[in-house]
């Protein structure tokens, strides 16, 4: 929860008013959870040797899965859980299909079983929002509406505005009045917390059952990181295209203009300066253009990286405008889309410490040990770095992602800087 | 010829500046965008102005819109799109787009042929057409009405090429190294086979051989 409040402040914090009416509708939601269920179940299997019994199981197993769905939701915006929906219903083709799809649906039986099980947890709620809500509201307001009780007179025959105990102890007393409001603000304060506790034990089910089972989120997981990839190498492809088209491009086409009028000028047998001027822009373009092209290769692929990673790391480490110190211990070669990240993460890190860290010197450290590779990029620049929206780490963090990978950062304020990626060795999991 | 040029690659731009002036014309203005060059042919009125289609801000395609909006807003102003691309679709907008005067969409190398070059903008500043090779190949290719020009010769779809790329009768000859009478010959053959009756403008010949070939 977000919001977590003081102890006495609980009773009037938004959570428990939230948890109070959750706690309420439990009780009725969990009666129906549970007559749904069971009703359901015991038709179906009552009618599994006719030819409906089976779909009427898989169509209710439906039906549990939207009931699950609502519940889930209510809870997400009550009990203060925030649980994802589960994976949606896929159905292989066809009407049989349909029906063996929904009898094997886990996400229907799940729903099920939490339903069953709404039904105790919703009563052990619904008591204990009243229990201590109402009795302890009851209590501590007693000295109120007590002198408007009506008269219960005792064997001596004396008349006693007061709630009877045993044996002729009636609650009209001073004493008695104030024991009741303590016993009533004692069980108000504590209502928060005894409310909240109770309710864990269904937040916790909502957790296991209503929510998406491990694999389904490891799916979500993997489809997020395809899209990613999916982006990332677009958009590369788009950056290279604008690279030819604003440079190269731009350039050759400048040169064959520049040639093209030195042409003019010596068919025209003109001034031969003029046209060995313009034969110089053009030979500067040219060269311009090589340039250009060779690093916008290099871009795209080192070729070095045919050579290793440690060779790779090397020309870069060497290149780069800050001292690099490098450390590599690579015993087995990884996949070669591991070592491109790998290369371009190291070249993107050392970029950063140029350009951001103020740093005097730094070192690449790459090793692989049990089918990871560890690179570490360190630095004694100023720190802050921080894996943010948009920055270049996050950008470099979703590309390890996709691969399974993880990025981590620890650069406080003041520095140093460590980055940490760590890969597998091979891009795809065998098995 | 006063000419306004619009291209966002500076190394381009004085190029072509310095490659006008060279050649004996006049770029009055060289801007980078579409909305400075719209308001550089208001002020200028340029016989003629150059313009890449990709500038900024969206690097797509502002320089067309700008050139189809000239075409409308200065009907004599000749336009002359410059692309490093070919792209049919383009190249149906803007002839499809309103405007008497001259225009053009060449590639960007053929600035290489210098000469060649101030031809065809000189073509376009008169109100005549100047379409690279390519975009007719394309028109040609992309048209839906293949099977009509499945009927043409080999020789008469050279010479429509030419035509379309705005060449008159002689400049066909020329190119193609026949005689004149050859060639009006064969544009005689190609708009019988065609439909199309012939008509005594250069220009106005080219655009019916266009939109034909767009419908």
């Amino acid at each position: 929860m977000s919001d977590s409040p003081t102890f006495a402040g609980a009773l009037f914090a938004p959570r428990t008013w939230r948890e109070f009416l959750y706690a309420l509708i439990g009780l009725p939601l969990g009666i129906a959870g549970f007559v749904f269920t069971v009703t359901t179940f015991a038709v179906s299997a009552g009618l599994a040797v006719t030819f409906i019994g089976l779909p009427l199981l898989a169509l209710t197993g439906l039906g549990a899965r939207w009931f699950g769905y609502g519940l889930r939701e209510l809870s997400n915006s009550l009990s203060g859980t925030a649980v994802p929906p589960p994976a949606p219903f896929r159905a292989h083709p066809g009407l049989l299909g349909w029906i063996g799809s929904g009898l094997q649906d886990g996400t229907a039986w799940r729903a099920r079983l939490y339903l069953l099980l709404k039904l105790p947890t919703g009563i052990i709620g619904f008591a204990a929002a009243m229990a201590f809500m109402a009795y302890g509201l009851a209590g501590a307001t007693y000295w109120i509406w007590r002198p408007f009780l009506p008269c219960n007179t005792s064997t001596d025959g004396v008349c006693h505005r007061g709630a009877g105990l045993y044996n002729d102890v009636y609650l009209d007393t001073f004493w008695g009045v104030a024991l009741t409001a303590v016993v009533g603000v004692v069980l108000l304060l504590l209502a928060p917390w005894v409310l909240h506790g109770v309710l864990t034990i269904d937040r916790l089910l909502v957790r296991v059952l209503l929510g998406p089972t491990a694999s389904a989120e490891r799916v979500q997981e993997l489809e997020q990181s395809r899209a990613q990839a999916v982006d990332d190498s677009a958009s590369t492809l788009r950056r290279i295209e604008r690279d030819l088209h604003d440079g190269t491009q731009a350039r050759l086409v400048a040169l064959a203009m520049n040639v093209g009028l030195a042409k003019e000028k010596l068919a025209e047998g003109g001034d031969s300066a003029e046209a060995r001027q313009l034969l110089d822009t053009a030979h500067t373009t040219a060269k311009e253009a090589i340039v250009e092209l060779r690093d916008l290769a290099r871009g795209i692929h080192p070729p070095v990286l045919d050579a290793g990673l440690d060779s790779a790391l090397a020309t870069l480490a060497a290149r780069s405008a800050v001292p690099v110190d490098l450390r590599t211990s690579i015993s087995a070669r990884p996949s070669p889309a591991i070592e491109t990240i790998a290369y371009f993460c190291a070249a993107e890190l050392l970029t950063n410490v140029a350009k951001h860290s103020a740093a005097h010197h730094a070192s690449v450290d790459v090793r692989t040990a049990a089918g990871v590779l560890r690179l570490q990029v360190s630095d004694d620049g100023h720190g802050g770095a921080r894996v943010g929206a948009g920055s270049g780490l996050s950008g470099l963090a979703d590309r390890v992602r996709t691969v399974d990978g993880r990025l981590s950062v620890d650069s406080p304020e003041g520095g140093p800087t460590v980055v940490t990626v760590e890969l597998p060795l091979q891009s795809t999991r065998v098995g | 010829m006063r000419v306004v040029i619009a291209e966002d690659s500076a190394i381009l731009r004085d190029g072509l500046v310095h490659l006008l002036a060279d050649r004996g014309h006049e770029a009055v203005a060289a801007v980078g965008d579409g909305d400075a060059l719209r308001a550089a042919v208001a002020t200028h009125e340029p016989d003629v102005c150059i313009v890449d289609i990709r500038m900024p801000p969206s690097f797509t395609d502002e320089g067309l819109r700008a050139a189809i909006a000239l075409r409308r807003e200065h009907p004599d102003v000749g336009v002359l799109v410059f692309s490093q691309y070919i792209e049919t679709r383009y190249a149906t907008e803007l002839l499809a787009g309103s405007g008497a005067g001259g225009v053009g969409y060449l590639l960007k190398d053929r600035v290489a042929d210098v000469r060649e070059f101030i031809e065809a903008l000189t073509r376009v500043a008169g109100g005549g057409t100047a379409l690279d090779p390519e975009v007719v190949a394309q028109l040609l290719g992309s048209s839906g009405r293949t099977d009509v020009l499945a009927g043409l010769t080999p020789r008469e779809r050279e010479v429509l090429e030419q035509m379309a790329a705005g060449r008159s009768n002689s400049g066909i000859a020329a190119a193609l190294v026949v005689t004149d009478r050859a060639v009006e010959k064969h544009v005689a053959n190609i708009f019988m086979k065609l439909g199309l009756p012939p008509s005594e403008g250069e220009n106005r010949r080219v655009l019916a051989v266009l939109r034909y070939l767009e419908s």
